[in-house]
């Protein structure tokens, strides 16, 4: 059966890439434009992955990673952080989160920054997913 | 009241990181979200002869708005804080108040919004537009008299302008839930010079006495939360004695309320928070009486 990978994404260009990518190697693209509305599928579609970038409107991918990674019924859902914000500063954040009483969150199965080839973005995602 | 979440509108030319840095003084009153927002105005990317619509420009547009956006909210997110990003095509005032609605902001940070001479000539700028429109608490930075130069923590000295009117009671509750972000409070009333000139000189004290016992009331309003405050009965034109006031005391940012009007009414019968958007070289902190 085709697995579910989740693209939380401002930006319509990025979406529509991430689409091409998912729908030519076979997966299902499940589609969000910020991370309130990521947060909301994830509970509601229990995607098999999550391609999350960090700066969006309503809630950032820092912040929706954070909760995501707290919660035991979802906490295993691989995410693979897709951003322009750099991996460095993407540590430093959830370090930030913990230093004002949040609990520590494990690092993202893998991170790419922007602009990502089609080929790395597949490949990261079938080593994930097999 | 509290300021948990800011709206930071930048056109980039008019409002940079340096007034964004100067404002996480408001973290220690409760601050841990900012939205960004960069309108891209409409005119730059549609609506040219000859040409349709510049999808390639309006990338490019984009694409810088998004770096710049990226290289700030790295520094914050870095801090632990919550960071969120609007790029939009339009017009900016809308699009202010939209975004404001959407992420449920507390206060929003601009420059002085310019309009065409037209408009302007006969419906103020879009900053009075802006202040006219929303309901939320506006911060104006006026970059075009200060050179560019924005003091460390515009929260440090604060310059109270009191009419005693509803939206007073709302500036009071507005600086007050600031405690720890604030330094210090001179608090003022101006007494309208006309007004004065036409009392006996025994109605004239009566009043100069009641305005000093309501000032020293707040005055010890604010004591009484720790506040460093002071209080001043200034008497003339109201919009030059706050300006003098807040020069004699060297504040750093003059707090006031306002009165939302219809843009004709503004224009013919004049508004001191108005006025004081487009003049004031010190940050200016507008909360209208409508205002949560």
């Amino acid at each position: 059966m085709a697995k579910k990978v989740l693209n939380v994404e401002d930006d319509p260009d990025i979406r529509m890439f991430v689409t091409t990518v998912l729908e030519e190697h076979g997966y299902i693209p499940l589609m969000a434009k910020d991370g309130e509305e990521g947060a909301k599928k994830v509970k509601d579609e229990k995607p098999d992955l999550i391609i999350l970038d960090i700066l969006m409107p309503k809630e950032s991918g820092i912040k929706m990673y954070h909760e995501l990674k707290k919660d035991p019924s979802l906490k295993g859902i691989p995410v693979v952080m897709l951003s322009g914000v750099s991996k460095r500063t993407f540590l430093r954040s959830q370090a930030a989160l913990t230093e004002f009483g949040d609990e520590t969150v494990p690092e993202p199965e893998a991170y790419l920054e922007k602009p990502v080839e089609a080929e790395d973005l597949a490949e990261t995602l079938k080593k994930i997913l097999g | 009241m509290s300021i948990t979440t800011m709206l930071f509108v930048s056109e980039f030319e008019e409002l940079w990181f340096d007034a964004l840095q100067s404002l996480m003084g408001l973290r220690k009153a409760g601050l841990n979200h900012v939205v960004f927002l960069h309108v891209i105005p409409r005119d730059r990317v549609a609506m040219k002869r000859g040409t349709g619509y510049l999808k390639q420009e309006e990338r490019k547009l984009r694409e810088i708005a998004d770096i710049r956006f990226i290289d700030w909210a790295e520094t914050l997110f870095e801090e632990g804080m919550e960071v969120g990003a609007h790029i939009a095509i339009g017009n900016v005032v809308p699009k202010i108040i939209s975004v404001a609605e959407i992420e449920k902001v507390d206060l929003i940070v601009t420059a002085r919004i310019k309009k065409g001479k037209f408009g302007e000539i006969f419906l103020g700028s879009e900053t009075s537009d802006l202040l006219r429109r929303t309901e939320k608490p506006v911060l104006l930075y006026n970059y075009q008299s200060q050179a560019g130069k924005v003091g460390e923590n515009p929260f440090e000295r604060v310059f109270l302008a009191l009419d005693w009117s509803v939206s007073s009671e709302k500036v009071l509750d507005f600086v007050l839930a600031m405690k720890e972000a604030v330094k210090r409070v001179e608090i003022m009333h101006v007494l309208s010079e006309k007004q004065i000139g036409k009392m006996s000189k025994m109605e004239a004290h009566k009043i100069e006495r009641e305005n000093k016992k309501r000032l020293d009331e707040v005055c010890d309003t604010f004591v009484q939360q720790r506040f460093d405050a002071r209080p001043h009965l200034y008497i003339g034109d109201t919009e030059e004695q706050i300006q003098r006031g807040a020069g004699e005391h060297r504040a750093t940012m003059i707090v006031l309320g306002t009165r939302q009007t219809s843009a004709w009414k503004e224009k013919w019968s004049g508004s001191i928070s108005h006025s004081l958007a487009e003049k004031s070289e010190l940050p200016l902190l507008i909360v209208p009486a409508g205002g949560n």
